[in-house]
């Protein structure tokens, strides 16, 4: 585990590496992914983060990002991907703070491949921007996020795939997903897809809503309270994020959080 | 000996009346088979009974074991002993059978099963209910086809052990050798306690493998004939009739079929029909 409290330029090494940013100042980082490496990058204390990260030639690299902050935080993001480069960027959301990302991916070379992905359990304003650039032919951009809000929090998400003109073959795909247990819930998911070439493959899923009554019933009908079936329900929305890190150890510690936050509620 | 009693109970779904006075008893150990006509009423005394929001009590009362059932909430009818194994039962993506059937019997015990406890009793459900050994793994009824569904209900149910349970057509979406299958499994039951059966079923096939001792006839939200194994066979051979004139009694009209919508196919055909003509 490496503790980070200055800007630093980060070179990833392969395997697994844990980092903790642990700061009182603003950080600015650069991070440089290399082949098969796995990063866990624990939020414990930033004002405000600014990376840069850059993915070259063919390299296969995850990130993942697990807010543990008390105090709000704002992190603006911009990564480049190189030709065949293939990078995850993950984020686990279960602070409970206020938090606001912007995240910009650019996929600079053909068959650049960049999914990001993020699981949040939202009990305070969370604000999401996430961009995909297409500026090659033969690219693949995915963007999945899952959300589940809860009576306090409010979500925003704003999902962008885009596809420039000349960056043919490439396919722009996100899904977005937001469960609310109470009436009343604010959640707003923006499903963008900016198209500027015919020959590309682009879709969008979203859905936000409650609980199906019916699914409640059945699960309490086994004996569970409304609170348990709560937090089932949202394990298995947002318990999957932790398998972006391949090591089975860093797994289950992670599902043991979040299942440890879940099971507060 | 603990005993569900029924007694005059009306039950209204979104404002409309559908039973109106239900007498039953249900005596510890008791198979009691339920039957009658579509739409009058069965299916709504079971899920009044574990408790469904949409079900509305205006009268009448429900004790199990002394206490008011109508007073507890869902999942703590279903902690009393209560269990309904529902005639369509719900999917749950994102949560694994293991997951819950865990969650579901930790909130039975003081302490919670021990994981190599839980595995064992797990695979000894699955083979005995001869379902695929994944099953654990998969996502609550997510993508099972209706007789694995039906089936999964009896997983749950030996797992969960409770002292009554109520079967909703249970055999429905069932084949013939997976009806064999769950009965077997619900007859060990039997044998290794005193389990209470109420059990809604069109068919006597169900009956004579279950061997209930008591047998109702629900008609228009009221238990209108009551007798033993004989009346299910009875009803098998010849249906309600006898009973509608017997009793001078109508049953509640099934909804009414939709009314057939135009479509371009019928259309064309009837186009085409006229012009042959």
């Amino acid at each position: 585990m490496r503790d980070i409290r200055v800007n630093e330029d980060i070179l990833l090494h392969e395997g697994f590496e844990e980092y903790v940013i642990d700061s009182i100042r603003d950080l600015d980082l650069s991070i440089r992914f290399t082949p098969n490496a796995q990063a866990l990058f624990r939020i414990r204390n930033a004002k405000s983060l600014r990376i840069r990260g850059y993915a070259e030639d063919g390299c296969e690299s995850t990130i993942l990002f697990w807010n543990e902050c008390q105090a709000p935080l704002k992190a603006d993001e911009t990564y480049e991907v190189n030709e065949g480069a293939h990078i995850v960027i993950a984020y686990g959301e279960c602070a409970g703070t206020e938090t606001e990302r912007s995240t910009y991916v650019a996929l600079r070379k053909p068959y650049a491949h960049a999914e990001v992905v993020s699981a949040s359990l939202v009990s305070s304003p969370l604000n999401y921007r996430m961009n995909v650039v297409h500026f090659a032919p033969h690219t693949l951009g995915e963007i999945r996020n899952f959300a589940v809000v809860l009576r306090t929090g409010k979500l925003m998400i704003d999902a962008i795939g885009k596809i420039v003109k000349g960056a043919y073959a490439s396919k722009s795909h996100q899904t977005s997903r937001a469960l609310s247990f109470e009436e009343g819930q604010r959640s707003t998911i923006l499903p963008e897809l900016l198209i500027d070439e015919n020959d590309v493959e682009a879709s969008h899923a979203m859905s936000i809503g409650r609980v199906d009554d019916e699914q409640l019933y059945y699960m309490m009908s086994r004996g569970l309270t409304l609170q348990q079936c709560t937090a089932l329900l949202s394990a298995g929305y947002l318990l999957p994020v932790a398998d972006v890190i391949e090591d089975p150890q860093v797994q289950s510690l992670l599902r043991a959080e979040l299942e440890r936050k879940l099971s507060e509620l | 000996m603990k005993t569900l009693e029924i007694k005059n109970l009306h039950v209204d779904v979104e404002g409309k009346n559908i039973l109106k006075g239900v007498d039953l008893t249900v005596q510890e150990g008791e198979v009691h088979a339920l039957m009658g006509p579509n739409g009058n009423g069965k299916s709504t005394l079971l899920a009044a009974i574990m408790g469904h929001p949409k079900y509305i009590v205006t009268e009448g009362s429900i004790t199990w074991d002394g206490k008011n059932v109508l007073e507890m909430s869902v999942d703590e009818r279903s902690k009393a002993g209560l269990f309904l194994a529902m005639q369509y039962p719900q999917e749950i993506p994102g949560v694994t059978n293991s997951d819950f059937l865990r969650a579901a019997m930790n909130v039975r015990r003081e302490n919670p099963v021990p994981l190599f406890t839980f595995i064992k009793a797990m695979e000894k459900t699955i083979k005995d209910l001869e379902m695929k050994e994944d099953l654990a793994h998969r996502f609550l009824n997510e993508g099972f086809s209706g007789g694995e569904k039906k089936r999964n209900e009896i997983v749950q149910m030996e797992l969960l052990k409770p002292d009554i349970a109520m079967l909703d057509e249970l055999d429905s979406g069932l084949d013939v050798d997976a009806l064999h299958i769950v009965a077997r499994a619900i007859n060990n039951m039997r044998n290794e306690y005193p389990l209470s059966l109420i059990v809604v079923s069109h068919y006597e096939r169900f009956y004579e493998l279950i061997e209930p001792q008591f047998v109702h006839v629900m008609v228009d939200g009221r238990i209108v004939v009551e007798g033993d194994a004989a009346l299910a066979k009875k009803i098998d051979e010849e249906g309600y009739d006898w009973i509608y004139k017997e009793y001078d009694i109508k049953p509640a009209s099934a909804a009414a079929p939709a009314k057939r919508a135009p479509s371009l196919g019928t259309c064309a055909v009837s186009e085409k029909a006229k012009a042959s003509k």
